[in-house]
């Protein structure tokens, strides 16, 4: 392997499919001359699943299940980003109380999204204690989620027309509890990314990303706001209730890894203020209407403010209850084609912290699921997996054998 | 003979290195957990990885060389247990000490870090050869402030051999103080020796996956991870020994006082493992050359002048 | 209510004004959907590549977003999506016969398109001309040739994933099958 891998002076080295920096696959090839990266190519795609075919064959309250599995840190802005498409091609209104619980969990997912890559940025860098102290925190964060949806992650509470559960009391005064002590926290965590010397040592000037390329590129979220562009969904086309809620947009103009920091932490003290707006104001009243079995023909592009950066929808309906084409673009998709200009005339030691910084979502980008039962890993088609989550039911006491399912053809 | 092989093998020597090596090794991670709100291993941890290390299989990469992949561990721990009969422990003297033998102690160091450049080499993978560059890189760096700091006190105590260090320096305390800049340096260099955050590029699992160490496993690897633990005692010994030298006399007591003195230098090692982050090769690279380096040969200058106004 | 809508979309029917005025063929099919989306009709290949240009060059949609294949039974339909600095989305779109789904790569305006297109190319046989060379996506190494997942007439079901190889029944078998019910 050494004479296709050593080149002269120039040692190539391959950062992935399996490499203790990336949470998932992908694979970088980096050619390195001594600690310099010289030429970078980028390659993803291990986590295609074919996600967007499985959605041509369901009826589009199924996919609304499968969507929301396209992302496992951000299931509830893809959810709600195809629930806005198929409301607005129906015509239904959401219920107001039913838009601030979406925002509500939405920017819950924010936090507990930035918090997440707060503590990976930092372990990429070798700096394990912040690691650590900001997945503590995402705790907190992950419990109001666990008590308001019943589930960590995959929340499963969007609907078409509304949401499945309601907020009650104590949920909303844990979250009044969780945002005061969260909020210590982070200024902690501001300062210390202002003050440390280390830190800014590993994050400034690395992965560079002017306001021109970040342009050019199409860079969104984090990643275009740390270059100076204001370019948030939430405030250029506020949807659900974000059009009665004050949003301000964070951005820097560092254009570095550091800049992406600073943005990521302060939009989680942003989206503090949103949702202690959102329990104050909260209308009371019903959290959905009924949806039409049927979905008029047409086409829609509908998009969220993922914390990743812009989702992007586009669903086309020909009038029956399956849809005809669903596209999912996640922001992870829009960041990948800056990489490679980040990644070049950089040190080795900046690569992960660089792919990093864009926060990364492998099966986002490629649209894909994996199935995990106990420690065995296996794909199960979808008969197997309907059986599956049948037994487990009736373990538990509930059978849903009776419940019928249309006609769809299994694959994968 | 037979005082000398248990001197040597069992106490203070090989065996009591390789216990307090474990001790060393559950305190550093119990405290970095606790530092990092964890839990942290129980106290048999580090005995327990050792012993399923051993019993794992060992795989030898088919491009490395069979020879020098399995020699290097072994020498790399024969050099550490070597270094460590010169080290004042249990009594006031070394279990065997010489004018000069610092210098030995400093260059059996090198051994350690010299296999893991090599073993690094010798396997032949993309990762290891990184990190081995990487490692050879770090250890131009350290040795020249590590190797004046631990020198420098020599000067002022006229010989050049720990245990001689060590009575000077308990018999007048107070010139201790103008070791304080190479105490700093050392505790420092000592960290980079160990390839400890902040300065842990060569291993920097993020980057490199482990560095050098990445082909090796089983017994091979069980043996590499024990002399980097004996390195640590080693280390904690030598500067405790050189900058920390205050004694009572009482054999047992100044046991004690060894103990709780390698015990605090490697709660700073912790500390300063836990609050910062990994630098660079050319951060790391400078911040030796233009900070610690300087500081040693000022180190160096003073107690030259100090030596020449001597009187004694 | 009328005005009221009329007055929000105003920037976007400047837009499409705009387009139309440079472009009189365009005169209708380009239009607003509604606030911040302007849609086209399927355009030839010269039209489309015109106003993709004059999109970006003119009128300030610097940003591709992304492509959106589609499988319009006969031909294959390409949505390219670009966004201007306010979040107007124009949608325009393209079309080519599946006899021969030719197109021309767009990377050059936008480079960020360059994954999307190679999208097109594994998933719906499109034959994106001028694309960068570059690994594949998405699709595994060794996927059989002149497969198309994302077209409307491959089965996933017929699909072997130990082989890697498409085996549709055969249409005689089918009707054995169902003589036999």
């Amino acid at each position: 392997m050494n004479e296709k891998r050593i080149i002269g002076n120039r040692i190539v080295i391959p950062i992935g499919p399996q490499h203790p920096s990336l949470k998932e696959p992908g694979c970088f090839t980096i050619t390195l001359e001594g600690e310099k990266v010289v030429h970078a190519v980028i390659g993803v795609g291990y986590n295609h699943r074919g996600l967007e075919k499985a959605c041509e064959s369901r009826s589009f309250i199924q996919t609304l299940y499968l969507i929301e599995r396209v992302c496992g840190i951000c299931s509830h802005t893809h959810s709600t980003a195809f629930c806005q498409g198929i409301e607005e091609l129906s015509g239904i209104t959401v219920p107001r109380r039913a838009a601030y619980i979406r925002v509500i969990i939405a920017e819950l997912e924010r936090l507990h999204s930035h918090l997440l890559w707060l503590g990976v940025a930092a372990h990429e860098i070798g700096f394990d204690t912040l690691f650590m102290y900001s997945w503590r925190d995402r705790e907190k964060v992950l419990d109001i989620l666990a008590e308001a949806c019943g589930n960590r992650v995959n929340y499963g509470i969007n609907t078409v027309g509304g949401v499945r559960r309601d907020l009650d009391d104590n949920v909303i005064q844990g979250i009044s509890k969780m945002a005061d002590s969260l909020e210590n926290q982070l200024k902690y965590y501001l300062d210390l990314v202002m003050i440390d010397t280390t830190l800014s040592a590993r994050l400034s000037g690395i992965g560079k990303l002017s306001r021109e390329d970040a342009m050019k590129f199409g860079a969104v979220g984090p990643v275009a706001r740390a270059a100076g562009i204001s370019y948030d969904i939430r405030t250029i086309e506020p949807y659900g209730a974000y059009g009665e809620i004050p949003v301000k947009v964070i951005t820097d103009d560092h254009a570095d890894v550091f800049g992406r920091t600073v943005v990521r932490i302060r939009e989680m003290l942003e989206s503090l203020e949103i949702l202690r707006f959102c329990i104050k104001n909260i209308p009371d009243g019903g959290i959905a209407v009924k949806a039409p079995r049927r979905i008029p023909a047409g086409e829609v592009i509908s998009r969220t403010e993922a914390p990743r950066g812009e989702n992007i929808h586009y669903i086309r309906s020909n009038g029956t209850d399956i849809l005809d084409r669903v596209r999912v673009r996640a922001p992870t998709e829009a960041n990948w084609h800056g990489m490679k200009h980040m990644l070049e005339g950089q040190y080795l030691a900046d690569v992960p912290i660089t792919i990093a910084a864009i926060d990364p979502c492998y099966s986002c980008a490629d649209r894909a699921i994996v199935i995990n039962s106990g420690n065995k890993t296996e794909v199960m088609d979808w008969q197997r997996l309907r059986q599956y989550s049948i037994e487990w039911y009736k373990k538990r006491g509930v059978d849903m054998a009776s419940v019928k399912m249309p006609e769809s053809k299994a694959y994968f | 003979m037979v005082s000398a092989l248990v001197k040597i093998f069992i106490f203070p020597g090989f065996v009591f290195m390789a216990a307090y090596s474990m001790f060393l090794e559950y305190l550093d991670r119990k405290i970095y957990a606790r530092l990092q709100n964890r839990i942290g291993p129980p106290w048999y941890q580090p005995l327990a990885d050792f012993l399923k290390l051993l019993g794992k299989e060992t795989i030898i990469p088919a491009d490395a060389n069979r020879m020098m992949f399995q020699v290097l561990p072994i020498a790399s721990l024969a050099a550490v247990a070597t270094s460590f009969i010169y080290i004042p422990v249990f009594g006031r003297n070394a279990v065997a000490y010489f004018e000069g033998d610092v210098v030995v102690v400093l260059y059996l160091l090198t051994v350690p870090t010299m296999s893991l450049f090599l073993a690094g080499w010798y396997s032949r993978g993309i990762y290891s050869t990184i990190g081995s560059v990487r490692t050879l890189t770090q250890m131009f760096a350290y040795e020249v402030p590590l190797f004046m700091a631990l020198l420098a006190p020599g000067l002022i105590a006229k010989t050049w051999s720990v245990s001689g260090m060590a009575e000077f320096y308990s018999r007048h305390p107070l010139y201790i103080l103008i070791n304080v800049p190479a105490f700093a340096v050392a505790l420092i260099a000592g960290q980079g020796k160990l390839e400890r955050a902040p300065f842990d590029s060569p291993e920097a699992e993020t980057e490199i996956v482990s560095g050098a160490l990445v082909e090796y496993s089983g017994k091979l690897l069980a043996l590499f991870r024990m002399s980097v633990d004996c390195e640590l005692v080693l280390i904690a010994s030598l500067i405790s020994a050189i900058f920390l030298p205050f004694m009572t006399g009482n054999v047992i007591l100044d046991f004690a006082l060894y103990l709780i003195k390698t015990c605090a230098i490697l709660v700073f090692f912790t500390i300063m493992r836990s609050v910062m982050a990994r630098l660079r090769v050319d951060q790391m690279l400078a911040f030796y050359w233009r900070l610690l380096t300087p500081v040693a040969v000022v180190q160096m200058v003073i107690n030259l002048l100090v030596r020449g106004n001597l009187r004694l | 209510m009328q005005d009221e809508q009329t007055s929000t979309v105003q920037a976007e029917q400047a837009i499409v004004e705009k387009i139309c005025e440079k472009f009189g063929f365009l005169t209708g099919k380009v239009f607003v959907q509604r606030k911040k989306r302007i849609l086209t009709q399927p355009l030839d290949k010269e039209e489309f590549e015109q106003l993709l240009h004059y999109a970006h060059d003119e009128l300030g949609f610097y940003r591709a977003s992304h492509v959106v294949g589609t499988d319009d039974g006969e031909d294959l339909g390409f949505i390219y999506l670009l966004v201007n600095e306010e979040g107007v989305i124009l949608a325009l779109k393209e079309r080519a016969p599946k006899s021969n789904p030719q197109i021309n790569s767009m990377t050059g305006v936008f480079p960020s398109l360059e994954l999307h297109e190679r999208e097109l190319v594994d998933l719906f046989g499109a034959d994106v001309r001028g694309l960068p060379e570059g690994p594949s996506f998405p699709l595994p190494d060794g996927w059989p040739k002149g497969n198309y997942p994302m077209r409307k007439d491959w089965k996933p079901e017929y699909f072997d994933r130990k082989t890697m190889t498409y085996n549709p029944p055969r249409e005689d078998a089918d009707k054995e099958a169902k003589s036999d019910e």
